[in-house]
């Protein structure tokens, strides 16, 4: 196995890429008692259209999370909730727009339940009755999301900023699309997606990197299976579809999601500085400490629950910004407004000196989360970067490129907001 | 090793070292009594101190300190631990090695957090009146949303009933009422007041050595009075209110069955560990007789769990469930309890229980939070269990041991919520 160490971080790692393709990862935490494995499919919800052994397949929205729903299933009824909770293990999975994954987390009888964590992600059983069988559960699950201002808002929002790209759709897709999944589709994009070369194996804690590595080789198939090609549509233009929309629904106040399109197709190197970047140059513009966030908060347009984030999701990429607001307008205005101005007059060495402290200390502080630096692992790696080499990447940051950031993306004719009113306020009127 | 020092009469520092994280956690606390007098101001008190100091007089400056010493974050404290209320900040650091100068964050940060406990902004000898009343309207909201989760409330309604009398009965945050007849001027002098009068626990955890880090608190401790005053004696739960069941109507569509038992075992009984293994097997566990039986067997509600109250001697269970299941859902919760106390235990049962209590305090050390959290409640509660030995408490309790525990438990009160009705 390699050996890395990280002298900045004080971490330990161990990789491998076994015959199949499978990359495993193992952080070594000694003296913890507590373990933790992940294991992780680059297979999202964005994922609906690709071609395998020469054959394209356009799927229904809501598919990938469909599948998480049913690899819990196996043959002869077992129950593999009960089997992890006898091993005195929890297990758990979940689906984002580009990841599907399963983890679990234990202090006891650790090679057990990787035996069992590798087991029941490599065994795909989905007969028409179980599937029919979940379809009422994942409709309750995309109606409850549906009840939700939050993610209403972000699934708006991104159906007016792009035209074509997957990400139009919820990541449970809808109570409509989830009608056309079917038993053989799922073992379609099984077969897509679930090979060991498209997938990682992350582990954190005290344990035996040959042990895992023997695990992962005698549980999982020895092929690496056909590559997949996906299709994520034609490029999109830097132009959204819509630049504002309104809906309402039953909320106390309203509320607002901003995003802001930014051009996308890095990876590797490029792809984590342009994301660091990005990051910092938010914080400047908007961050708890800046000068903008205090004024908006002081003048009562936003509130506590004023945040915002980089979005870097296959094939695409985005600054978004979402809160409570009666004037989400005016918030809007006053963040273009205030990052040309940053744009012109720079940022000072202090400030940005100060913010990259904070976040090197705040990334350094999550890496005693188990869960949180695999989860960090895995999706770097599927976009082909060693998340570790963080501290490297804040010193290759100069100011100048946080102004150019705000200067050549943060732009009005990239905008698209959603607000969301209360229902009273329309009836009124 | 866990070290205790004492830094003055009555402030003591428990150094709690470990080299394995990449964070350190620092946390203060005074000790108050649980009381309706004091629980408004106690709460109310550090998010005003967290609003500005001196020298740092607003969010954005403190915000710009915590930024230069590498996101540190503090966090106030307001935490109930049997009879005592306690007030304080929490401070959660990069560790010193991290650090790009070798002057590291632990002692500029110790600085601070002393300049906002010992030094705050004020305004003609007592606090901003915009920032009092600004913070008095986030702690009504939070004390107003304990009613939004009807499942959190219920368990405190009832525990508020049960322990009359007692100091468990009143609320961790204050009453309503109390926080906001609260004046700049009466939470200054509670807070000049209690500085001087209370006992106060430091608890540290990381990498920095006793010596070290005592050398850095030593202004804390010249600004303490150290008070053995007002230490609160912990004593079990003697209730003074009638045994009984009450109920109350409110808009909801589940109704809420909650049970408050009563039992002699609790944290500084041999059978403590017991009654822990009992609480988790009867209704807290994964795979628990509530759970397996009242909920998935007889489908008689849609929740029912157990929690155990040990610095009190308590046991509640609580479950939400349609009106009408109302006696037959109580009846089945307390043969359930009866089977356990007759000694129909499995083996397999007894062994998962023990079997994740074990690994939930196995986990403990492995986070600077939860060793601060454990060994600072030891502290308050006087109890003094190490980890070690409380594991292997749980390592040999006896299947007759949990039938004992259950056999303590009395039932006290049971409190009914129920819809409007139509």
């Amino acid at each position: 196995m390699k050996h890395t160490f990280y002298p900045r971080l004080d971490e330990q790692v161990r990789r491998h890429r076994l015959s199949n393709g499978l990359e495993v990862c193992v952080v070594k935490k000694p003296g913890f008692a507590r373990k933790c494995a992940y294991f992780v499919t680059d297979f999202g919800s964005v994922h609906t259209s690709f071609t395998l052994d020469g054959k394209t397949v356009t799927t229904p929205a809501g598919v990938a999370h469909y599948l998480e729903h049913k690899m819990f299933d196996m043959p002869d009824g077992r129950d593999i909730t009960e089997e992890f909770a006898a091993l005195g293990a929890n297990v758990n999975a979940f689906t984002t727009y580009d990841m599907t994954a399963y983890y679990f987390s234990c202090t006891e009888r650790f090679q057990e339940s990787l035996e069992l964590l590798l087991e029941f992600v490599s065994t795909p059983y989905f007969t028409e009755e179980s599937v029919d069988k979940e379809r009422p559960i994942i409709a309750q699950e995309i109606l409850m999301y549906d009840d939700s201002p939050e993610s209403r808002l972000f699934e708006e929002m991104n159906r007016m900023l792009y035209r074509h790209h997957p990400l139009r759709e919820p990541i449970s897709g809808t109570v409509e699309s989830i009608e056309e999944i079917t038993p053989e589709l799922l073992y379609e994009c099984y077969r897509a997606f679930y090979r060991p070369g498209n997938m990682m194996l992350c582990v954190a804690g005290d344990v035996d990197e040959n042990e895992v590595l023997a695990v992962a080789e005698r549980m999982l198939p020895r092929e690496s299976g056909a590559p997949v090609q996906v299709h994520l549509g034609p490029e999109e233009e830097m132009a959204p579809v819509e630049n504002l929309r309104r809906f309402f629904m039953d909320v106390a106040m309203p509320g607002f999601q901003l995003g802001i399109k930014c051009p996308a197709g890095r990876t590797g190197e490029d792809f984590a500085h342009w994301e660091l970047v990005a990051e910092l140059a938010c914080e400047a513009l908007m961050g708890e400490s800046s000068g903008l966030y205090l004024r908006l908060y002081e003048e009562g347009l936003i509130d506590s629950a004023f945040g915002w984030g980089v979005e870097t999701i296959t094939g695409s990429a985005m600054v978004v910004v979402g809160g409570d607001s009666y004037q989400a307008e005016q918030v809007r205005d006053a963040i273009l407004e205030e990052a040309a101005r940053l744009a012109r007059t720079g940022i000072s060495r202090e400030e940005f000196t100060r913010m990259k402290r904070s976040f090197l200390g705040r990334r350094v502080k999550d890496l005693d989360s188990f869960e949180s630096t695999c989860y960090r692992l895995c999706a770097y790696h599927f976009e082909g970067f060693d998340y570790l080499r963080f501290p490297e990447q804040f010193d290759s940051v100069r100011v100048e490129e946080l102004q150019e950031f705000l200067r050549d993306y943060i732009l009005a004719d990239r905008c698209a907001m959603a607000i969301v009113e209360p229902r009273q306020g329309k009836e009124e009127e | 090793m866990i070290t205790t020092t004492q830094l003055a009469p009555g402030v003591v520092l428990t150094h709690c070292p470990d080299r394995r994280f990449k964070k350190c956690a620092l946390s203060i606390q005074l000790l108050r009594p649980m009381c309706y007098e004091e629980a408004a101001l106690n709460a109310l008190l550090p998010s005003v101190l967290l609003r500005g100091s001196r020298l740092h007089p607003d969010l954005r400056t403190i915000t710009w300190r915590l930024d230069e010493l590498y996101g540190a974050s503090v966090h106030t404290m307001v935490r109930r631990v049997g009879n005592v209320q306690t007030v304080g900040l929490y401070l959660s650091l990069m560790e010193d090695r991290f650090a790009l100068e070798p002057e590291g964050v632990l002692a500029p940060a110790v600085e601070f957090l002393g300049e906002l406990l010992f030094d705050p902004l004020t305004e003609n000898g007592v606090f901003d009146g915009a920032v009092v009343d600004s913070e008095k309207k986030n702690l009504i909201s939070a004390i107003e949303s304990e009613l939004n989760d009807k499942r959190a409330y219920t368990a405190a309604r009832m525990i508020r009933q049960m322990c009359q009398g007692d100091p468990y009965a009143v609320p961790r945050l204050g009453r309503v009422e109390d926080v906001a007849a609260i004046t700049p001027e009466a939470l200054y002098a509670h807070y000049r007041r209690i500085l001087r009068e209370s006992r106060a626990e430091i608890t540290y955890v990381g990498a920095g050595s006793p010596e070290r880090v005592a050398e850095l608190l030593l202004p804390f401790a010249g600004a303490l009075g150290g008070g053995e005053l007002y230490a609160p004696d912990q004593y079990p739960l003697k209730p003074v209110a009638q045994p009984g069941e009450f109920s109350e109507t409110m808009d909801v569509n589940q109704a809420k069955l909650t049970m408050g038992f009563t039992t002699e075992v609790d944290q500084r009984h041999p059978d403590y560990a017991a009654m822990q293994v009992f609480n988790d097997l009867f209704g807290a566990g994964m795979t628990s007789k509530l759970f397996v039986n009242v909920r998935e067997k007889l489908g008689l509600c849609y929740y029912a769990g157990s929690a155990y109250y040990g610095s009190k001697g308590m046991l509640t269970v609580s479950s939400g469930i349609d009106e009408c299941n109302y006696e037959k859902t109580r009846d089945e919760i307390l043969r359930q309890l009866r089977l356990c106390a007759e000694g129909q235990i499995t083996e397999g049962e007894l062994s998962a229980s023990k079997q994740s209590i074990v690994s939930a305090l196995r986990s403990i050390p492995d986070s600077p939070g939860s060793v601060e959290g454990y060994y600072a409640a030891d502290r308050i509660l006087g109890v003094s269990l190490m980890l070690e030995d409380y594991i292997s408490a749980v390592e040999t309790v006896t299947a007759e041991a949990v039938a004992r525990c259950a056999g303590t438990l009395k039932l006290h009160t049971v409190y009914f919520l129920k819809g409007e009705g139509k």
